[in-house]
């Protein structure tokens, strides 16, 4: 499958240098331009965002449920290899577990920014609420870590060791410590790993679907003063949605590290099944968003329908039509429906990225529009979209994940490396 | 202003200070009459009066003046004379030598000593909040004006910054030009029996106390603002940090000891700046036997305050009135806060 067979341990990284300098220069800018915001915020509190006590929730909570769906999303792709034995996602399933990790790192960012007393975010593991669905979620995240963390482990433990084995110097030492000195390469070795990696991939799809990702909309969902929110169907648009980012963020991925980090023939095959599960996520999607919003309109729910209202016609309505609508749905089921444009990895990667955006516009539909009804008759209608600040420091905080992303594919054995003749013995 | 130049201005009453001092003379009660009223002796009351008046202008020492009346009032009083704390002892800025202070001890202490021991509760379990009472709410629609004065006084009381407001009156008209009517609703926090805040809190930060008053623990709270999405009232607000110091000098220096926690200066970086604040009932006006500030200050008398629990009390009896009502009664969150329609 790959065009020249790197020995292992050697040619991890960007195939070319102009690119890798420019690529970092882009992460520098994001971080550079995040760090001015993120000062902003530090001195001058949560007055540098557009929220308020009516909008208490924007563009940070937006972007923090973005990443646990995102990370959700690639951790359920990852185990499509790991549980169920997909043919072809060998490729992508580690690379998957990566992701889902710096994803949920970032997410971690996000909601710690939004929070008003940041020097308070350990307080949630020293007091406790039972019924708080965030309690949950919170708890629910340190095991999900420790679910992606040992099973990127196991995924990559042997390659860890041969890379070990062919370098020097600090990289040896960082592999070595990596495979937390379990360095057998045998046939047996690697069977133990996959068998653990099952396991503990088992046990994290509950997790991920039933508290990471579906707990995520639960957390919504229970607050029934927002009867928009208030639905049993709102986690299952999470999950759903998390599914359709995770896949399409994986099909970029994959497309693009074979071409500008392996430097490897890409598998058409496999970005075929890839864009066709694409397809029946979208329509899954649309299917489920259509459900809810026949519900709430059949049952005359007319808080839920006014809200419907303020997301199709209201100020911000063109995140509906143009991101959720557009970017998410309708552009890319065009490019992916005709077979042979989406065998075409550019073309595959158009329509992975058009969901990867447009799935963005479906989380501040999820997150904003329920905020803008008043509770009560008589209150005043809130308004919201993000300051500079909010905006600068989420591209900031979007480019930690870039550049912790990029520092693993540059070190880590992310794609399996080619089987050696020295290890099949 | 003065009228003594014989400037006259219209409407100005034209008075000189004599006659403002003649006014004062004819309301001053005669003292002899009025001391007639207790059974202590008048004599000594009026020259003890007067010679306190002169430690006032100076022209006698406060140690002469207990030098000179401390036997007598002795005799006069008897043993309560030293059971009571001299407020010229120990007081923080004490106006008498040592000597005299230690001659006029008082057997139960200082007067800040007594005063501290009192306001200390005797059972361990004490505190805000620990009351027996439920604490209840009821605001007559029918006598509520839409003045808003109890938005201002609670935003005096609380020392509430720009942007929070612990209670609101919605205003509502109805119906069509001539034929409508205006309702308007005042809107605290309900503190609600079943609190969806409560339930929704990640850290337990915000809880009900035994006397029904929701409380939010500032030194707790991350500022996760979970609990406002979760309140079907809008009871809740963000403190963003804004201050009225460009509107009032000083703003800041004091602020209210919401739940009994006296926080000092209101401070950058200090709570409850990125806390979330509500209405607290007025707690601590609640714990010193005084209604909450809206509640005083309602001048159509709408608003009352009282004991849920017990049956004979006004705000029991209202609450069980035909005209009583909650809001969102079908959210079930059992509001503590009923409205007569």
């Amino acid at each position: 499958m790959a065009t020249h067979t790197p020995p292992a341990g050697a040619d991890l990284g960007f195939e070319s240098d102009r690119l890798r300098r420019v690529w970092y220069g882009f992460i520098a800018v994001l971080l550079a331009a995040g760090a001015v915001a993120l000062y902003v915020r530090l001195t001058q509190g949560l007055t540098s965002t557009n929220l308020t006590s009516i909008v208490p929730w924007g563009a940070w909570v937006a972007f923090y449920i973005y990443f646990v769906g995102l990370s959700a999303g690639a951790f359920l792709v990852s185990t499509l290899d790991t549980v169920f034995g997909l043919p072809g996602l060998d490729r992508i399933s580690r690379d998957a577990l990566f992701v889902s990790l710096v994803s949920m790192a970032v997410a971690l960012l996000f909601i710690w920014v939004d929070l008003g007393r940041m020097d308070r975010m350990f307080f949630p593991f020293i007091w406790r609420q039972f019924s708080s669905a965030l309690s949950w979620e919170i708890h629910a995240y340190v095991l999900y870590m420790g679910v992606i963390g040992s099973s990127l482990y196991f995924s990559m433990r042997a390659d860890l060791a041969r890379l070990a084995d062919h370098s020097s110097g600090l990289r040896e030492r960082v592999y070595t410590l990596l495979t937390l000195h379990r360095d057998e390469t045998t046939a047996a070795a690697e069977r133990v790993d996959r068998r653990w990696l099952k396991r503990i991939g088992i046990a994290g799809i509950p997790l991920s679907l039933f508290f990471v990702v579906g707990g995520e909309g639960v957390l919504f969902a229970v607050a029934s003063a927002r009867p928009y929110w208030n639905s049993g169907l709102f986690p299952v648009i999470f999950v759903v949605s998390a599914l359709l980012a995770g896949t399409a963020f994986m099909l970029l991925l994959y497309v693009l590290r074979t071409r500008l980090l392996d430097g490897a023939t890409i598998d058409r095959d496999l970005v075929d099944r890839m864009g066709t599960l694409l397809i029946g996520l979208i329509i899954a999607d649309i299917a489920i968003t259509a459900i809810e919003l026949l519900i709430s309109v059949v049952s005359f729910h007319a808080e839920v329908i006014e809200t419907w209202q303020v997301i199709m016609f209201g100020e911000m309505s063109w995140s509906f039509w143009w991101f959720m609508i557009g970017a998410a749905w309708v552009f890319p089921l065009v490019l992916l429906t005709n077979e042979s444009w989406r065998r075409q990895p550019s073309v595959a990667v158009v329509a992975a990225l058009s969901i990867a955006m447009g799935v963005v516009g479906v989380r501040f539909n999820l997150v904003v529009p329920a905020q803008i009804l008043p509770v009560l008759e008589g209150l005043p209608h809130g308004s919201y979209f993000p300051t500079a600040v909010e905006w600068v420091s989420s591209f900031g905080i979007m480019g930690v994940g870039l550049l912790l992303y990029t520092i693993g594919a540059e070190i880590l054995p992310l794609t399996p490396l080619p089987e050696p003749e020295s290890d099949t013995q | 202003m003065s009228s003594a130049d014989g400037d006259v201005f219209p409407g100005v009453p034209n008075v000189g200070r004599e006659e403002l001092d003649a006014m004062v003379d004819a309301e001053t009660p005669d003292p002899r009459e009025e001391l007639a009223k207790v059974d202590a002796d008048t004599d000594l009351g009026i020259e003890m009066a007067e010679d306190a008046k002169r430690v006032s202008r100076g022209e006698l020492s406060a140690d002469d003046y207990w030098a000179k009346h401390d036997t007598a009032a002795a005799a006069e009083f008897g043993d309560a004379y030293r059971e009571t704390p001299n407020p010229a002892v120990d007081a923080g800025d004490q106006t008498i030598s040592t000597d005299t202070a230690e001659s006029l001890q008082c057997t139960v202490g200082s007067i800040n000593s007594v005063a501290a021991e009192t306001a200390r509760t005797d059972d361990g379990e004490g505190g805000i909040g620990a009351g027996d009472e439920k604490w209840g709410m009821v605001i007559d629609l029918q006598k509520c004006v839409g003045c808003d004065s109890c938005t201002v006084a609670c935003k005096a009381e609380n020392r509430t910054p720009p942007g929070v407001s612990y209670n609101v009156v919605m205003e509502e008209e109805h119906g069509e030009f001539p034929n409508t009517t205006r309702t308007n609703v005042p809107k605290p926090c309900m503190q609600c029996e079943n609190p969806p805040c409560v339930q929704v809190c990640p850290v337990s930060a915000t809880y009900k106390m035994d006397d029904g008053v929701v409380n939010i623990d500032y030194d707790r709270c991350i500022g996760c603002r979970y609990c406002m999405i979760a309140c079907p009232y809008g009871s809740r607000h963000f403190d963003f940090g804004e201050s009225y110091d460009d509107e009032v000098d000083e703003a800041g220096e004091i602020t209210s000891p919401e739940y009994g926690v006296d926080r000092g200066k209101r401070e950058e970086n200090k709570s409850p700046i990125g806390n979330v604040r509500k209405c607290s009932y007025c707690t601590h006006r609640l714990e010193r036997g005084e209604e909450p500030a809206c509640v005083e200050t309602c001048i159509g008398d709408a608003r009352n305050m009282g004991d849920l629990d017990d049956p004979d009390s006004e705000v029991a009896e209202m609450a069980d009135s035909d005209r009583a009502f909650q809001l969102k009664e079908d959210e079930g969150t059992d509001p503590n806060m009923y409205y007569l329609k």
